[in-house]
Order: C-alpha cells, then structure tokens, then sequence
C-alpha cells in the first residue's frame, strides 16, 4: 500500500517538526494517537513570547506613568521594597484573607452543589428555592454586606456570609445545567435495567456534571476572593485582611501598601486559578473542552 | 460460543396500546390499538414512515412511557417486574456512551447497576464478547478514540452483557454511513444467529430489516398502527448472499409497495 505509507510518513514529519527536540533527539516513536505534550512543548516560542511582550510594555508604561506622576501610582520597586520591609503584616493580612476565601468559598462550593443536586432530585425544591436564589443574586454584594456587618458584627462569621452569597450561584447554577445535561440515550438504558436514583446518580449524573462544576468554579473562585475583600472594605473598622489593609492605606493616601495590597490580592487570584486548572487536568482529562483527545 | 447462550428469548405480547400525546390542546393518536407479539428468540424489525409510532411502541415495551390503553408483558409479566429483572437490554439511536469510561467499562455498566437482579443470571465474559465484536484490541481505549460505528457496536455489546431475553434497539444503525452500516448490520446478523434472543429492531431501511428479520412489521401513520406483517421465509443462518437471492428481491419489492401504500394513504 504505498498510498499509505507516503501518508504516514508526511505526519510523520508533521509531528516530527512540531515535537520538542528533546524528544527528537532521543528518537523516541512517534504515537500520533494521544500525544502527550510535555511541559517543555507547552513553552514553544508563540506560547510564551507575547504575554512577555505585554507584559514588559505594561511595566514600561507604569514606571513612565509612576515616575511623572507620583501621586498617581507608585513605582514597581517601591511596591515590593514595601513588601520586603514588613513582610510579615502583609502574610498574616494574606493569610486572614485566605482564610476566608478558602472556608467561605469551600461552603459555597459544597452547598452550592448540594443545592444542585437536591433541586435536581426534587424538583419542588427548584421550584421553591429558585426564585429566592434569583432575588439573592440580583442584589449587589456591596449593598448587602454593610447589612451583615450590622447584624453579624466585625468578626469572620459575616465575611465568610458575605464570600458565600457571591461564590455559591456560579456552583449551583453551573453544577444545576450539569446534573440535567446528561445523555438522555445512557439516562434510558440505565433506566430499563431498574437502576436506581442514587445508581444513576453516582454513575451518571455526578461524573457528567463535572465539566460544567468546574466552568462553575473558574467563575466562583475569583468571587470568593471578590466576596471576602468586599466584606474587609466594610468591616474596616476590624484593620484584619488584605481588603482592610488597602482600604486603609488608601484613605491615608498610602500608595505602595495600597498596591502591595492589590497585587497579594492579585497572586491569591493566580495561585487559585492555577491550582484549579491543574486539578481540572486531572480530574477532567475526558472532557478536554470537549475536543477529542486526536 | 458459550453453551449457556443457547437458551432463547422472551415472549413480548403488547395488547391493544394505545398513545395520545396533546399538540396545543390537540390530542394526537401516535399509537391505536398496536397488537404486537414477538415470540421467543425472534428477530422482528419494525419500519415505517416517521411518525408512525415505531419509537414510541419501543419505548411503551421499554418501560420508559406509560401507555394511555392497553398491556404489555415480557413473559407473562408486566413491564415494570421485566424490568426490576432486568430482561430487556437497550440500544438507543446513538451510542450513548460515557466519555470517562473505557470501552470495557462501558459495556459494564448494566451489571454494576441493580446488582440484585445479578443473581443466578449469565454474565457475559466482557472480554471475550468485545473480542467476537471485533473490539478485542479496544478493550482500555475510551469512546472518543473509536469511529462511529465502533462506538455503535459497544453500545450493542453493553446491551447483550447482561445476557437480558429481550433486546429492544431503536435504529442503531441510522447515523453511520451506508458502508459502515453494513458492516454493523452483519455483524450483528451474525452475533445474533449464534445468540438468539427476542428482538425488536426499528429501522428505516427495507434491505436491513429483510436482511436481519423473521417478520417485518410495516406501521402506518396518523394514527400510528399496523399496516401490514411480512414474514421473511429465508434459510438461516444467513450472510451476505442473501441480498443476491431472487426472494430477497421479491421481499424488497413487497415490503417497498407497502411502504408507498402507507404514504399515499397518510397523504390523502
């Protein structure tokens, strides 16, 4: 068949071209049928190179702005000699944050699944439960969490509220559309063999939901964070947090605690969506944003 | 094969079933009155113009829809107790596979599902019966890595696992192409012969259902009814020689008339 063996040579090359050198060089065989990209293939030059660029210019752009105009923003160096001169207020600010994030937005990503799956189970609860849901959602959370801080006083309890109510709806909502969009031929041959509500559940619902969880939990991670510096901003009489810590140094006019403040929100953000990117890989390596693995 | 596979099917008896569904407050008859009698380890293939109820009639049978009139028992039983034992096996228009689970794993899926109806039945060997399916190399491999009727002929071996008397498929076969198709279709033919079980097969195809069939009911639409029952008197077990035979031809002709009837009445 020479056909196709002209064929497969051609992507052969192909492959070859785009595989890291590394690689090439070890001449390891070429399995076209689920390549795996190493870290070192995720590095190419048109992958890296442009956000650097950006990047770069951006920081230009900044010291230009910072150093013709001091009261505006401060320069990059100040910021992190800010960060280096009093590390640990800025960690246990950090750590006050996570703290909430990681219990208010822990809560809602459990509640807000089991919410989920309840209303998927029982419909009446939907019923009963949306509505509420929808009038919750529509109010903004800078209006609603001075209303807590009254009720709930200064400690964590209302921060951990304030985090909850803006990271549960993405989880819900997303995990929601996820328990109802299974196969409706697999839901029908499960259900000629008898299988019960938690089998199909357990076999088909809670995996299948997984892919639309997570697009819930890239949206419910940022709010968290979103959620607990909200409430610090305005429970800043109690000076704990990253969000207190900026709304202080901003109303004294301190701009580099003030930016060192915002770029520790900034990193939390990053580390949090990274570790869930990872996670994602792991757990959701058959959904590949539903691209097939070829 | 494995000599406990000779044991045949179930008797599916459907009495009298009847289906309205309301369009905007119109009722609509989808099924009138359908006597249907499958007899144990018979291979009966219904075909007829969209509409006429063919899904619907397998899903009353299935369990998945109630009927408005009428029975239906798998031996004797009511559905609801055939499927509590789990003697129907499902084929659905596509193969619904579940993307996180290797193919062998798909395929088990039936039996780890209601374990108690488990008890004293005929496991197939998974292994062994993706191999006589031509999938003994894809055993680990995951849906998505198969073609399109590769995944079909899973979905089929899933429903034959669990060894169930009656096996109710709804066009298995209509979204490949005409190549693949037949392929699919001796294969089936074939696992079929070495393994008979009551089969109610809905299919848009003459050639398909003459090919594979002891009877092929022919439904009529508005409302959805029996037209007409060809029995296909040709020696099994049969390959693909029969579509050269001049009574395959004969049967085409009589079962393509009777489909033009349907449509022509359904017209008028």
């Amino acid at each position: 068949m020479p056909r196709t063996e002209k064929a497969s040579s051609m992507t052969m090359e192909l492959e070859q071209t785009r595989r890291p050198r590394a690689e090439k060089a070890a001449g390891k065989p070429v399995k076209s049928a689920v390549p795996k990209v190493s870290a070192w293939a995720r590095w190419r030059f048109g992958l890296w190179v442009p956000p650097l660029v950006t990047f770069v210019a951006l920081g230009i752009a900044w010291e230009y702005v910072a150093h013709s105009n001091p009261f505006v923003i401060p320069p990059l160096g100040n910021i992190a000699e800010s960060i280096t001169n009093d590390p640990s207020a800025y960690w246990n600010n950090l750590l006050v944050t996570l703290k909430e994030v990681a219990v208010g937005g822990g809560a809602a990503i459990v509640l807000g699944y089991l919410l989920a799956v309840l209303m998927c189970e029982f419909k009446i609860l939907e019923r009963a439960l949306m509505p509420v849901v929808m009038v919750i959602m529509v109010t903004p959370v800078i209006a609603i969490a001075p209303a807590l801080v009254v009720a709930f006083g200064f400690g964590m309890l209302p921060k951990y509220i304030v985090t909850i109510i803006v990271a549960i709806f993405p989880i819900l909502i997303n995990s929601l559309a996820g328990l109802r969009a299974v196969d409706p031929g697999t839901l029908d041959v499960l259900r000629v063999v008898d299988a019960s509500r938690w089998e199909i559940f357990w076999r088909l619902r809670f995996p299948g939901s997984m892919p639309y969880f997570f697009a819930g939990l890239r949206i419910a991670i940022p709010f968290a964070i979103i959620g607990a510096a909200v409430a610090e901003f305005v429970a800043a009489g109690e000076a704990a947090g990253l969000g207190a810590m900026v709304s202080i140094a901003a109303s004294q006019a301190n701009l580099e605690v003030t930016w060192a403040g915002i770029s520790m929100f900034c990193v939390l953000g990053l580390l949090f969506v990274a570790a869930l990117t990872l996670l994602r890989r792991r757990i959701l390596w058959w959904d590949n944003h539903g691209r097939a693995p070829k | 094969m494995n000599a406990a596979l000779t044991t045949t099917g179930a008797e599916v008896l459907a009495r009298g079933v009847t289906k309205r569904f309301g369009v905007r407050g119109q009722p609509v008859t989808v099924l009138d009155d359908v006597d249907l009698r499958i007899a144990p380890g018979e291979f009966v293939s219904v075909i007829g113009p969209s509409g006429c109820g063919k899904s619907t009639l397998l899903r009353i049978i299935a369990g998945l829809l109630d009927a408005d009139e009428g029975s239906v028992a798998i031996n004797g039983e009511a559905v609801p107790q055939a499927i509590r034992h789990k003697a129907m096996g499902l084929v659905p228009q596509t193969p619904a596979l579940l993307p996180w689970r290797s193919v062998r794993d798909n395929v088990l899926l039936p039996t780890q599902v209601n374990t108690a109806a488990n008890a004293g039945r005929n496991l197939l060997d998974v292994d062994e019966l993706l191999t006589s399916f031509g999938l003994g190399k894809d055993l680990r491999k995951y849906p998505r890595q198969l073609s399109g009727g590769m995944q079909q002929r899973v979905a089929i071996a899933r429903a034959f696992v669990f060894d169930p008397p009656v096996l109710l498929m709804d066009e298995p076969f209509s979204a490949l192409d005409e190549i693949t198709r037949d392929q699919q279709r001796l294969g089936l033919l074939d696992f079929w012969q070495s393994n008979r079980r009551s089969v109610m097969f809905i299919t848009h195809s003459v050639p398909e259902a003459i090919l594979l069939s002891d009877r092929v009911v022919l439904m009529a639409a508005r409302p959805g009814r029996i037209a007409e029952i060809t029995e296909i008197d040709l020696p099994r077990p049969r390959d693909e020689s029969v579509f050269l035979s001049p009574q395959f031809r004969e049967y085409e002709i009589r079962i393509r008339e009777g489909l033009r009837r349907v449509m022509k009445n359904a017209q008028d």
